[in-house]
């Protein structure tokens, strides 16, 4: 064979090599047409706005503002680097925060790393016009909250958690969710729906259109607008009234079971769970022993105290071993074996009525014994099982089944309850202490307010809510219009609301609480507690007939229910249902009452920190 | 694909353009057309103001070829014979030019070896190649050479070598790497065959030894060497026994004395190496002698390929390890191919449509409208587009070829070998690095790549070719002037 030949053959064959090639990649392998369509477009995640709270008057609690992430794909940085101060400057951060997220995103150089969040729309601008090459930002919403109340009752919106993201399919890593109060609850509405974008990138990460011309674009839908029942300025208010004491307020329309106000006293500012700087405020709260995030309103079980008598005034008329009538002695307490349950110094003996306005502890330990020991229902145990359901049917010792997160249970001591701390050998006397509210009792703040709207409505409550009107729904969960009625009739709560009332109005413990034309009705409670003085409660509601407001305030450590809890419900009631505060040296007391806590939380805070300072040692 | 008839038809024009190739001018013209289209491709602008502004590639592209036109009518139009008494002056010329640039040149992209007028640049060894080609031709034409005598191919070697070696000191090897071609001419023209042999030894060794174990390569050779003698003596159970033999002697030697496995292997295979060479000396089976002598080359060239490699600049190290697999390096070198090979691969059967593909347009691809040019081709016009841009090239190149056996005289037909050597690497080692079939150098793709002195030094270089060729038809008119 000749060398031409040899030649020619040599450059046959090495243009049939590179065809070969060239037809197993462009003809046999998809494998570049996936890479080329990764390659420019980009998938991005498109937020929803996130949605507003109003309160029940239209006025925002809850704002979603606009706000950026601030994310880098490495590999698109040029070579040549950027002015680092400059961008740090715009961001916000310090250049050696900058440096270092930016070693985090080597790691990853062709996904999107989050470099810093909450930028402001101005800075974004900022940033946009410095065409920093690789950097982009993405579209987020903050939370604002115009009068920065209501920490606990909103929640606050967080990054998902790990777990979150595993066990729901919508969320993925680096979504926001609602973490407590109404943000948690109504999760699903507020934040809307994700939308998904594919976008043309050029290689050097500047924006080329859309890929498909958006036709696979899915826009995002905007989370729904709630309407809450609250009263921001009555919230407002009541929380400024609880400053420094720790405890509850809430307060319900009786009418309707919308809640009016609902305040864990020691309250946050939610502004405080925005923005950068949450992860230290967090940090800070949760060194509090006080507990800012510890919603007591409807977690905390305090003992109701002598509120509690209404419910035992009432159930003992339904079963009809007490008549409205019946009197019974007090000589400064109940006597009974060898032990004395005390009482304060009122005439003697009262009627129902009288005993409800003094708060005669005596006369509803009879009550209470008459009750259980009664032989209709062959034990003591029986009777106790029997006093069960009527108490759960006011709502304690149970869920009710609120839109609130988290909604604690409270107790109710039970029959089986005793047998296992008594071994089985128990008696009326044992449980004597539950009839004024004290013992094992335990009730959440907001079952004290729904036992005032209970009362106000004279056998009947409806569900305790906080959200009245969802954006694009007819209706709230048909489970909020439903009346719910208690085991006792209603012709029994006539004696008991005049007690109430006379309590205000004529003589008896809640005098303070009169409001000049507005027949209010109130019983004070004072809860003896292990931990130091009494706690302080008040339960009321206003006007007597057609009554706007029930409320129930708790003071831990507060003293007499009629030394702050008083007050404070009363001057709601009066903003609320009047409009003024005529009492400015009430309020000024009310501010300046200080609980004593030394006993309890700052105790408990000295050791904590102690605790932490040899941690740290 | 050349007709017997066609090249008899050739001889009855006499005017020049009559006894021109058409054939070769009509691939060069369509190659230089389709990679105008390219650049175009790949520097459109669609918001700028004037699209035949000076300013856009493929407006620069345009003039110069408008320029090369004109040089190719000139080149055309000269007496054959000046290409023949002006090889020694174009050389001399070439290799200053060189040493000019290497000296008084500018730096781009860390290669001293360019020139700089203004906003034109010309690279110098475009230029070296049309001067080695005529001088080559020139060389190798005269009467007394015989490529079997040593001289005569040492004269040879050091026309390549010489400006080889310069442009290796301006650092641009792989433009350097370009004038291997003439060992194409060279097998043409009759040089032993046994020279290429040990040539294609040394690079597989030279990868090898990058990216294998030693004792790997060795084992191998090793097996290879007793196949071949299985072979060749036509014996089976002395070589397996000998194989055995010298694995179980390094084993031994591993582990009773503090050699590594390759240095014992190292002293078994030596000594192996002498006892056997003595044998086939004393049996007079000089056929074993060759593949001892391979095998020892090995034993010596091997620790040496780590050193040489390391003598390697940091960019050229990195294109042969990433070429070879051992460095994964997405945002540099492998970047680039990666990038190129995604847009070909994504060409599909008819491409994405001009100035569609995505890969072009959102500049995914770098070095789009120069060294990866083909990227081009492949992503807008699919495997059809690339097929017949890579068959036109080989219709080119044979068709130099073709036109060299048919002058009958050696200038002219080493001149168009050479040309068409130098078309044929350039096209493989350009293609083949778009393709991951080579490793990156930057070398352009002949007549397509956007640059003017590039675009120029083709012209001229094919040009003379076509003149040379259409000498032996138009002799007649020259003689009788």
């Amino acid at each position: 064979m000749s060398r031409y030949k040899i030649l020619q053959i040599l450059v046959g064959a090495i243009g049939v090599i590179i065809l070969i090639r060239l037809f197993s990649m462009q003809i046999l392998s998809d494998e570049y047409d996936v890479k080329a369509t990764k390659n420019i477009v980009r998938t991005e995640v498109e937020y929803p706005m996130r949605g507003e709270v109003l309160d029940r008057n239209g006025e925002y609690l809850v704002k979603s503002r606009v706000c950026y992430d601030v994310m880098v794909i490495y590999r698109e940085i040029p070579k040549t680097g950027f002015d680092t101060m400059r961008l740090a400057t715009i961001l916000e951060i310090t250049p050696e925060a900058l440096k270092k997220k930016l070693k985090a995103a080597a790691l990853s150089p062709r996904a999107p790393t989050l470099v810093t969040n909450y930028l402001s729309q101005d800075n974004k601008l900022l940033l946009d016009e410095g065409d920093f090459k690789g950097f982009h930002t993405r579209f987020r919403t903050a939370r604002e909250y115009p009068r920065k109340i209501g920490g606990n009752l909103l929640g606050y919106v967080s990054e998902v958690r790990d777990e979150d993201v595993r066990k729901w399919e919508y969320y993925e890593v680096g979504d926001y969710i609602g973490v407590g109060g109404v943000e948690s609850a109504y999760e699903a509405m507020l934040r809307g729906e994700k939308g998904v974008s594919y976008r043309i990138y050029d290689s050097y990460g500047a924006l080329k259109g859309e890929y498909n011309d958006g036709m696979d674009n899915i826009l995002p839908v905007k989370g729904s607008q709630l309407t809450s029942t609250i009263d921001a300025r009555l919230q407002e208010f009541a929380e400024e009234l609880m400053v420094g004491k720790i405890g509850a307020v809430v307060a319900i329309e009786p009418s309707t079971g919308e809640i009016l106000i609902m305040v864990s006293s020691p309250t946050y500012d939610p502004d405080l769970m925005v923005g950068r700087q949450r992860n230290n405020n967090y940090a800070a709260m949760l060194h509090n022993q006080r507990q800012p995030q510890f919603n007591r309103a409807v977690k905390a079980k305090y003992p109701p105290g002598s509120t509690f008598k209404l419910v035992q005034g009432l159930i003992g008329l339904q079963e009809g071993v007490l008549k409205a009538s019946d009197r019974y002695p007090c000589s400064m307490g109940f006597s009974y074996g060898s032990r004395k349950m005390a009482c304060h110094a009122h005439s003697s003996p009262l009627n129902l009525r009288d005993a409800v306005a003094h708060s005669c502890n005596a006369y509803f330990c009879y009550v209470f014994r008459d009750m259980i020991t009664n032989s209709k229902y062959g034990s003591v145990k029986e009777g106790v099982r029997v006093w069960n359901d009527y108490v759960y049917s006011f709502g304690f010792g149970r869920k009710l089944g609120t839109d609130q997160y988290g909604e604690g249970t409270g107790y109710v001591p039970t029959p089986e309850y005793y047998d296992k701390g008594y071994n089985n050998s128990w008696n009326w006397g044992t449980v004597i202490s539950c009839a004024i509210g004290q013992g094992e009792m335990g009730c959440t703040p907001l079952q004290m307010a729904n036992l005032a709207a209970i009362v106000a409505n004279r056998g009947y409550y409806y569900i305790p809510h906080i959200i009245k009107k969802i954006e694009g729904r007819d209706s709230i969960d048909s489970r909020f219009y439903e009346r719910q009625y208690t085991l006792v009739d209603s012709i029994h709560f006539v004696p008991i609301v005049e007690g109430m009332w006379r309590g205000v109005n004529v003589a008896g413990t809640s005098g303070k609480a009169r409001l000049e034309g507005w027949d209010v009705c109130g019983k004070t409670g004072t809860a003896q507690n292990p931990n130091g003085a009494d706690h302080s409660t008040f339960l009321s509601f206003a006007p007597k007939d057609n009554p706007k407001i029930a409320i129930s305030v708790y003071v831990e450590h507060g003293g007499f229910g009629a030394s702050i809890a008083l007050p404070i419900a009363s001057l709601i009631e009066e903003l609320y249902l009047t409009d003024t505060i005529t009492r400015p040296k009430m309020v000024e007391d009310v501010l300046n009452f200080r609980p004593n806590y030394t006993r309890n939380y700052d105790a408990k805070q000295q050791r904590y920190d102690q605790k932490r300072q040899q941690s740290k040692k | 694909m050349i007709s017997e008839y066609n090249m008899s038809s050739r001889g009855a024009n006499t005017s020049l353009f009559g006894a021109v190739d058409k054939l070769a001018l009509g691939l060069y013209i369509a190659i230089v057309l389709i990679g105008v289209m390219c650049i175009t491709s790949a520097s459109y602008e669609p918001e700028s103001a004037n699209i035949f502004s000076l300013s856009h590639n493929y407006m620069k592209q345009i003039m110069w070829l408008a320029i090369s036109s004109v040089v190719a009518t000139v080149v055309l139009l000269l007496d054959r014979r000046l290409f023949h008494m002006f090889a020694y002056p174009v050389y001399i010329a070439g290799i200053l030019m060189l040493l000019g640039a290497l000296f008084f040149g500018r730096e781009v992209n860390g290669a001293k070896a360019w020139f700089e007028f203004g906003s034109v640049r010309i690279q110098p060894v475009e230029f070296v190649k049309i001067a080695t080609a005529l001088m080559m031709a020139r060389i190798m034409s005269d009467y007394a050479f015989n490529i079997k005598r040593l001289p005569d191919l040492i004269k040879v070697a050091a026309v390549i070598i010489l400006p080889f070696g310069i442009i290796v000191l301006q650092n641009d090897t792989g433009s350097g790497l370009v004038l291997g071609a003439f060992l194409f001419v060279l097998y043409r023209e009759g040089l032993t065959k046994y020279i290429y042999f040990p040539i294609i030894f040394t690079v597989v060794l030279f990868v090898a030894a990058l990216i294998f174990d030693p004792v790997v390569i060795f084992i191998t050779l090793l097996v290879m060497f007793t196949l071949y003698n299985m072979f060749k003596t036509r014996e089976l159970f002395g070589h397996i026994r000998f194989f055995c033999l010298v694995v179980l002697l390094s084993l031994l030697l591993t582990l009773t004395t503090p050699l590594s496995g390759y240095a014992s292997l190292m002293v078994v295979c030596g000594v192996a190496a002498v006892v056997l060479a003595v044998l086939a000396l004393k049996t007079r089976t000089l056929m074993l002698l060759w593949p001892i002598a391979m095998f020892v080359y090995a034993m010596l060239f091997v620790p040496l390929a780590d050193s040489l490699f390391s003598h390697l600049e940091p960019h050229q190290k990195n294109r042969i390890l990433t070429f070879v697999g051992l460095v994964d390096d997405p945002r540099n070198v492998g970047y680039n191919v990666n990038q190129s090979k995604i847009a070909i691969g994504s060409g599909g059967m008819w491409g994405k449509g001009f100035m569609e593909g995505t890969q072009i347009k959102y500049d995914y691809v770098p070095e789009k409208h120069t060294d990866f040019i083909f990227c081009i081709v492949g992503e807008e016009w699919g495997f059809v587009g690339s097929f017949i841009v890579v068959a036109l090239y080989a219709a080119l190149i044979l068709r130099l070829m073709r036109m060299g056996e048919r002058i009958k005289e050696p200038f002219g037909r080493v001149y168009c070998y050479s040309v068409a050597a130098i078309l044929l690497l350039h096209v493989l080692v350009n293609v083949g690095m778009t393709i991951g079939l080579m490793p990156v150098m930057g070398i352009p793709l002949p007549l397509m790549s956007y640059g003017g002195s590039s675009l120029m030094a083709f012209t001229i270089l094919i040009m003379i070719a076509i003149r040379l060729d259409a000498s032996t038809s138009e002799k007649d008119i020259y003689s009788s002037l």
